[in-house]
C-alpha cells in the first residue's frame, strides 16, 4: 500500500478526535535542529467543518482488537485498514513541518496486537523525531490504556502533551458501549501522568536542568450524546478531572453516529449546540472560577440551549447586579455576561489610573452589548430597562446570540 | 508648522521623531514622502535616516517607557496606515512624561488607538505564521509567497529563522516586492525583482498531494460548516494555500 492510501485511511480514522491544540509549550529549537513550540499555539488551516488544523492528527494504525460500539474503527467494522512504520510517520511529520503545514504531530492509535506493542510503536516514532531528527516542534501523544507504565513515562519525556481518552462520562456507559475497555485501566495512566507532571514541576523548581515531562499538560476527551448522562453529570466529571488529575484540558465530542447498533441512540445530526454549551461551561470552570454546582443542579441538570451558561447564571442571580465597574473586584467582573478574561483584566488595569466611564470601556474594546444590563459606570446604569429577569432575558436573546447560534446550525 | 519627511524605514521614522522633539515650532506631521501633500505655511523638513539618532531613541523608548511600547510602535509602523507617524510622535511625548505607566492608560485616546492598530498587525502576523506555505523548488530552496495586508515580512522572517533554522528559505511579499532570504545562518531583507526558478521538484509534488489528501480526510462530513471556516480563515488568504 502506498503512503497516500495509508495517509487517507489513517487521517480519516483520526478525525473524530477533537483536540488539535498546540499551545502550552515553549520548547526552544536546538543547534542543528528543526522546530520550536509557540506557547499560544498556532493554527495552520481550517478544514471544511470549520475546525482548526494545527497538528498532523493521525492514527498509527486503525487495526483494532477492540469492538467499541461508538467507534468507527471497531474490529467488527469492515473498513480499509492500514498501519504506518515509525520511520514513515516521522518522515511525513518532518516534511509537512518544513513546508509549514503543521505545528507538529498528534499521534494516536487503535490497539494493534496488544497495548504494549502499540505503545512501543508510538514511542519509536517520537524517539526518531526527537533524537534522530532533532525535532523540537509540538508532539501530542496518546497514552494507550493498559500499556506498561514505563513505556508511558518514557513517552512523556518526548511529548509536549499526553492524553488518555476517558471516552464516556461514567463507568456504566463505558461498560455498555465499550465492554472490553475498563474504566480503571483508563484512569490509572491518567492518574500516573498527572502525578508525574506534578513531580516534574517540583523538580524543576529545585534543579534547573531537570528535563521536561509533558510540559503542555495532559488532556482527555469524552463523547457527548451517545450515553444517557445529563450535562450536570458530565460537568461534575470534568470538575473532578481538573481537580484530581492535574488535567489541562477536557474535550467534548458531539456524538456522530458512525455505526448502526441497537444500543446507540439514533440521532439525525450531532448535538453540536450541546457540545458548545459544555465548552462554555468548561471555560467557566477553568478561567472564571465557577463551580459546576453553581451552573447546574439535580433539579436543572441540562443547559439552556437558548442562552449561554454564564448569562443563565446571571439571570438567576440578579441580586449581584448591577456591579460598579470601578469597584467590583476581578472575580466579580468575570461574572458579568459579556465581560471575558481580557476585558476584566483591562478594566482592572485601566482603573488604577482613575475612574472609568462607559465610553472609556468602549474605547479599549469592551463589548457592552450584553454587559450593559449588568453594570454601572460611575454610578450610572446604561441598560435602559429595569433589571428584571424577563426583560433582560429578552434583550439578551435579541442581542446577537442568534447570530452566534447559527454558526452551529447545519447548512 | 513643521512637517518632517522620512524615507519609509523604521530608522527614518525614529530619526524624524528625534528631530521633531527638538523642533521649536509646532509639529504638523511625521510623514513618508508619499503621504506628504504641500500646503500653505507648511515647513517641509526632509530627514535622512541617522543610525545614531534612531538607536538613541530606540533605547530610550525601551528603557524609559517599556519594551511593550517599543514593540507596539514597531507594529503600528508596519501597518503603513496614514498619519501613524504623528500618532507615534504624540504617544512618545506622553510616554516620556509618564514612563511605563503609559501601558496601563488603556482608555487614553492615543494609547487606545495605538493598541488597536498594533493589535491588528499582530493578529495578521499570528494568522500568517500558520497560513504561510513553503514549496521546495529546484535547487532545494523553500519558497513562500504571500500578500499580507500589513508589512509583516520581518516578523515572519524572525519567526521562521528560529523555527526552520536548518533549511534555506525565501519568503516573498508579492504585494510589496520584498523578500526575506535565509541561508541557515541569518536572514536579510531585499527588494525582489527577479523571481527564482519556481519549478517544483517531484518530491514537492508528492508532499503537496499528501497534504491535500490529509486536508480532505480530516474534515467531518456531518459537521460541515463553511461559514465558520471562512470566519477563521478569510478567503483573501486562500490564494497561496496548497490545500485550497
Amino acid at each position: 500500500m502506498d503512503l497516500l492510501d495509508k495517509l487517507s485511511i489513517l487521517a480519516d480514522a483520526a478525525k473524530y478526535d477533537v483536540s488539535c491544540s498546540s499551545s502550552g509549550s515553549s520548547r526552544k529549537n536546538t543547534p542543528g535542529g528543526i522546530g520550536n513550540g509557540a506557547r499560544t499555539g498556532i493554527c495552520h488551516s481550517w478544514s471544511d467543518d470549520g475546525r482548526c488544523i494545527s497538528l498532523l492528527k493521525i492514527l498509527f494504525t486503525n487495526y483494532c482488537i477492540y469492538n467499541c460500539t461508538y467507534c468507527i474503527n471497531r474490529a467488527g467494522n469492515e473498513r480499509p485498514r492500514a498501519a504506518f512504520t515509525p520511520r514513515e510517520l516521522a518522515d511525513l511529520t518532518i516534511n509537512f513541518y518544513r513546508r509549514n503545514y503543521i505545528e507538529g504531530l498528534f499521534l494516536s492509535s487503535a490497539v494493534l496486537r496488544n497495548p504494549d506493542y502499540t505503545m512501543e510503536q508510538l514511542l519509536k516514532t517520537v524517539r526518531i523525531l526527537r533524537k534522530e531528527y532533532k525535532f523540537n516542534g509540538y508532539i501530542h501523544l496518546k497514552a494507550i490504556p493498559g500499556a506498561d507504565l514505563s513505556l508511558i513515562f518514557e513517552a512523556g519525556k518526548y511529548a509536549d502533551r499526553m492524553s488518555v481518552n476517558i471516552e464516556l462520562p461514567t463507568r456504566q456507559s463505558l461498560k455498555m458501549l465499550a465492554p472490553e475497555k475498563d474504566f480503571t485501566a483508563i484512569l490509572t495512566p491518567m492518574k500516573n501522568i498527572g502525578q508525574a507532571i506534578r513531580q516534574n514541576q517540583e523538580e524543576k523548581k529545585k534543579y534547573r536542568k531537570a528535563g521536561p515531562f509533558v510540559p503542555a499538560g495532559q488532556s482527555t476527551q469524552l463523547i457527548v450524546g451517545a450515553s444517557p448522562e445529563t450535562d450536570y453529570q458530565v460537568l461534575k466529571v470534568s470538575e473532578n478531572l481538573y481537580g484530581q488529575f492535574n488535567m489541562r484540558r477536557i474535550y467534548y465530542s458531539a456524538y456522530v453516529p458512525v455505526n448502526k447498533d441497537s444500543i446507540l441512540p439514533a440521532l439525525k445530526s450531532p448535538p453540536l449546540l450541546r457540545e458548545h454549551r459544555l465548552y462554555q461551561a468548561d471555560w467557566l470552570l477553568r478561567f472564571y472560577k465557577f463551580r459546576a454546582d453553581e451552573l447546574l443542579s439535580e433539579e436543572k441538570p441540562d443547559f439552556d440551549l437558548e442562552l449561554d451558561p454564564k448569562a443563565n447564571w446571571a439571570l438567576r442571580h440578579l441580586e449581584y447586579f448591577p456591579v460598579e465597574i470601578n469597584k467590583a473586584d476581578y472575580e466579580l467582573l468575570l461574572r458579568v455576561p459579556g465581560i471575558g478574561v481580557k476585558s476584566a483584566r483591562r478594566i482592572v488595569t485601566a482603573r488604577r489610573n482613575g475612574s472609568l466611564s462607559y465610553y472609556d470601556l468602549e474605547k479599549f474594546g469592551t463589548v457592552l452589548k450584553r454587559a450593559r444590563y449588568f453594570i454601572t459606570c460611575q454610578g450610572k446604569y446604561y441598560g435602559g430597562i429595569p433589571i428584571r429577569e424577563d426583560l433582560v432575558k429578552s434583550r439578551l436573546l435579541s442581542a446577537g446570540d442568534r447570530q452566534q447560534l447559527s454558526l452551529f446550525s447545519q447548512e | 508648522m513643521d512637517y518632517f519627511i522620512y524615507d519609509g524605514s523604521f530608522q527614518g521614522l525614529l530619526t524624524a521623531i528625534y528631530e521633531a522633539f527638538y523642533s521649536k515650532n509646532q509639529v504638523g506631521g511625521i510623514l513618508r514622502e508619499d503621504e506628504y501633500q504641500p500646503a500653505f505655511f507648511a515647513n517641509k523638513i526632509p530627514v535622512e535616516a541617522d543610525l545614531q539618532k534612531s538607536d538613541q531613541l530606540y533605547l530610550a523608548i525601551k528603557n524609559k517607557i517599556s519594551p511593550q511600547s517599543l514593540r507596539k510602535i514597531y507594529y503600528v509602523f508596519l501597518s503603513e496606515k496614514k498619519e501613524t507617524g504623528l500618532l507615534i510622535y504624540h504617544y512618545l511625548r506622553l510616554g516620556f512624561k509618564i514612563g511605563r505607566k503609559i501601558d496601563s492608560y488603556l482608555n487614553h485616546e492615543l494609547v487606545a488607538r495605538l493598541n488597536q492598530l498594533s493589535g491588528k498587525v499582530s493578529r495578521e502576523a499570528h494568522l500568517l505564521k500558520g497560513l504561510l506555505r513553503f514549496r521546495k523548488i529546484e535547487g532545494g530552496v523553500f519558497y513562500a509567497p504571500f500578500e499580507p495586508d500589513y508589512n509583516i515580512i520581518t516578523l515572519m522572517a524572525a519567526h521562521f529563522a528560529r523555527r526552520l533554522a536548518d533549511q534555506d528559505w525565501l519568503i516573498h511579499d508579492k504585494r510589496r516586492g520584498l523578500a526575506a532570504v535565509y541561508n541557515r545562518e541569518e536572514w536579510l531583507l531585499t527588494d525582489m525583482v527577479n523571481l527564482p526558478d519556481l519549478r517544483l521538484t517531484e518530491e514537492e509534488k508528492h508532499y503537496q498531494r499528501l497534504w491535500q489528501s490529509f486536508y480532505q480526510h480530516i474534515a467531518i462530513e456531518a459537521r460541515k460548516n463553511p461559514r465558520l471556516q471562512v470566519q477563521n480563515m478569510p478567503r483573501r488568504y486562500w490564494k497561496y494555500l496548497i490545500e485550497k
